[in-house]
């Protein structure tokens, strides 16, 4: 049996100097390996819930653990969210200027890996996902699709614990979007990462072990 | 990929931006350059030119009233100084040259000379009309002359006991030119030169060799002043304590006017090219704040995604601070060159004829300095700004 990577108790975040509750008393657990979707409507907790767990925002109140570190401490998370968090966003986010290799490689950048390493291994992630003829292109040349596999490139180049993915197939067709969505099944089965996917669309969500449903700040569901 | 790399690729993304944030450093640089080129050739022409053979003070008898040495000292009693004394001051550290001269008054009515030097009307067998001779006569060696600033601008210096120069004011107000002659105690002199020295009242004198005055006067031996350059200017003032120290029947003047206006006008002169350089540094640091803001402003979700993949607000910061200093490195180099450039190309076509440009090192690390300075000042809070913005408000920016 797995062990829990993600621990949440009594989550509580407030906005707007305490006038609109995010996040209401939310506990959560999530094992090792699992793959969970969170389902709800707009403004309802979901894409929040998923900052705390990448660490890119803080709660006022309650417990929260991921990856044994404690995200309620008062301190710099750059290197928890280097190491054990792999993020994809709705918009892929690439950087216009760099190649596709080198967008890949931003993350490692900070990192003690050489330079010649850096590139191996953005090559070689690039080279699994399809992308190996796109290595030395620039974004806007590329299609949809292929900017959020180069998304996925760069989440994963780190070897994270946790990916943790905020709509990936929103701004995509079905047929790209299923694609995208194989392509992160697969990863997940390969890598035993944690993998944590944010949707509002039921037959994404039906695709994870486990359905988490968010509504105003509170998990109302989880199956 | 190297931290480096994408520091130098971040600069080049928005070319138009970055080339227009470089013409403005660069224009600053070149301006501070430009400047400094030209007052420093500027003080060193001036100084050259105040100081080439100027001697730096002057050694009278402490019994004098004070005013038989240096340049400006007309009349009154004085002391005489033996020639022999003149050789030992030259034998004192740091002192160059020397040299002796003496001064007669005489007064300013050709038929009242004083018991000094008599004078009578110079051109009375040319039939010239009776003159007002001049108030001064100086002795002093020919090869001299230039530790007193006497230029000789017209006709030359005398060669022989029977030749004098006459000064500039004393020659119009006497209607006298070279060829001409001059009485002084029933000694009829020739005219061979006009002198000037910049100064009105001096150029109202006579200047013959020292030892025909000392003869005219019966002061053979003696000298009222002597003139003294040192080795090196900024050694002046000590030198003239050693000779107070060791004669203490002498004393000296330090005041040469001439280069404390020179340094007084330098001062202006500096303090003008630094208010100038000041408003430069001012516009390059605005303009390379404003480029990086934009800059920083248009990357918004790039940052909150450099610290969604673990980058921390130091390696934002320095990413920040780094494209500035890059874009005004660059500049800094291209404005140096236009700064040599444009003065270079002003001193060619001689319209700086009288100030050459002085290059020193010294010059180009400050104006590479000032442009490096401007870079980091400039890139500090937009810097400061990006480090500081929270992920998920970046991730969000439209």
């Amino acid at each position: 049996m797995n062990k829990n990577i993600i621990e949440i108790k009594n989550l509580i975040k407030l906005y707007d100097d305490g006038n609109t509750i995010a996040l209401d008393n939310l506990n959560l657990e999530i094992k090792k390996g699992e793959f969970i979707s969170i389902i709800g409507p707009s403004g309802s907790g979901k894409s929040t819930l998923l900052n705390m767990l990448g660490a890119l925002d803080q709660a006022d109140e309650g417990s929260i653990n991921v990856a044994g570190y404690d995200l309620m401490e008062k301190k710099d998370f750059s290197h928890f969210r280097s190491k054990e968090i792999g993020f994809i966003f709705q918009l892929h986010n690439l950087i216009p200027n760099l190649t596709v290799s080198e967008n890949v490689q931003i993350p490692m950048i900070h990192t003690y890996i050489s330079d010649e390493d850096m590139v191996k291994r953005a090559n070689n992630i690039l080279e699994s996902l399809n992308l190996s003829s796109k290595i030395n292109q620039f974004p806007t040349k590329l299609s949809g699709g292929e900017r959020q596999r180069v998304a996925i490139a760069r989440a994963l180049v780190n070897h994270p614990s946790i990916i943790l993915a905020d709509e990936p197939t929103g701004a995509l067709d079905s047929k790209t979007g299923d694609v995208i969505l194989d392509v992160l099944k697969k990863i997940h089965k390969a890598e035993n990462v944690t993998l944590i996917l944010v949707t509002h669309e039921t037959y994404v969500a039906d695709m994870a072990d486990r359905t988490i449903e968010v509504r105003d700040g509170q998990i109302t569901n989880s199956k | 990929m190297k931290y480096r790399n994408l520091i130098l690729k971040n600069i080049f993304r928005n070319k138009a931006r970055s080339s227009l944030a470089m013409i403005g450093i660069a224009i600053g640089i070149a301006t501070i350059l430009g400047l400094g080129l030209l007052t420093d050739g500027l003080s060193t022409s001036t100084e050259q030119a105040l100081t080439a053979g100027a001697a730096d003070f002057s050694v009278v008898s402490a019994s004098s009233n004070g005013q038989g040495g240096g340049p400006g000292g007309f009349g009154g009693s004085q002391q005489l100084i033996n020639e022999t004394t003149v050789n030992k001051i030259a034998q004192i550290s740091g002192v160059e040259s020397v040299a002796g001269i003496l001064r007669s008054s005489i007064s300013d009515d050709s038929t009242n000379s004083t018991n000094n030097t008599d004078q009578q009307p110079s051109s009375s067998n040319s039939g010239q009309p009776s003159m007002t001779m001049p108030a001064t006569v100086l002795g002093m060696d020919s090869k001299n002359l230039e530790m007193y600033d006497v230029k000789v601008t017209n006709g030359s210096t005398y060669s022989s006991a029977n030749e004098v120069i006459i000064g500039k004011t004393a020659a119009e107000s006497q209607n006298k030119t070279i060829g001409d002659t001059v009485t002084i105690s029933n000694e009829t002199f020739k005219i061979v030169g006009i002198y000037e020295t910049g100064e009105t009242m001096q150029d109202n004198g006579i200047i013959m060799s020292l030892s025909t005055l000392q003869n005219l006067t019966n002061n053979t031996g003696k000298v009222s002043s002597v003139l003294v350059k040192t080795a090196d200017s900024s050694i002046a003032n000590k030198t003239a304590d050693t000779i107070e120290s060791t004669y203490s029947d002498l004393s000296t003047s330090t005041s040469l006017s001439g280069i404390d206006r020179m340094n007084s006008g330098m001062d202006i002169i500096k303090s003008a090219v630094w208010g100038i350089s000041i408003l430069a540094i001012f516009i390059g640091g605005i303009i390379v704040v404003i480029t990086m803001i934009k800059s920083v402003s248009e990357r918004t979700r790039e940052i909150g995604v450099l610290k969604a993949v673990g980058w921390t607000k130091k390696w934002v910061m320095v990413m920040i601070i780094g494209e500035s200093l890059i874009l005004a490195l660059i500049a800094s180099i291209v404005g140096i060159l236009v700064g040599v450039g444009v003065v270079e190309i002003l001193s060619l076509s001689n319209m700086l004829q009288f100030i050459q440009p002085t290059y020193s090192l010294t010059l180009f690390i400050k104006a590479l300095g000032i442009g490096l300075l401007m870079g980091v000042i400039g890139g500090l809070y937009p810097a400061y700004r990006a480090s500081r913005l929270a992920p998920t408000e970046a991730l969000r920016y439209e």
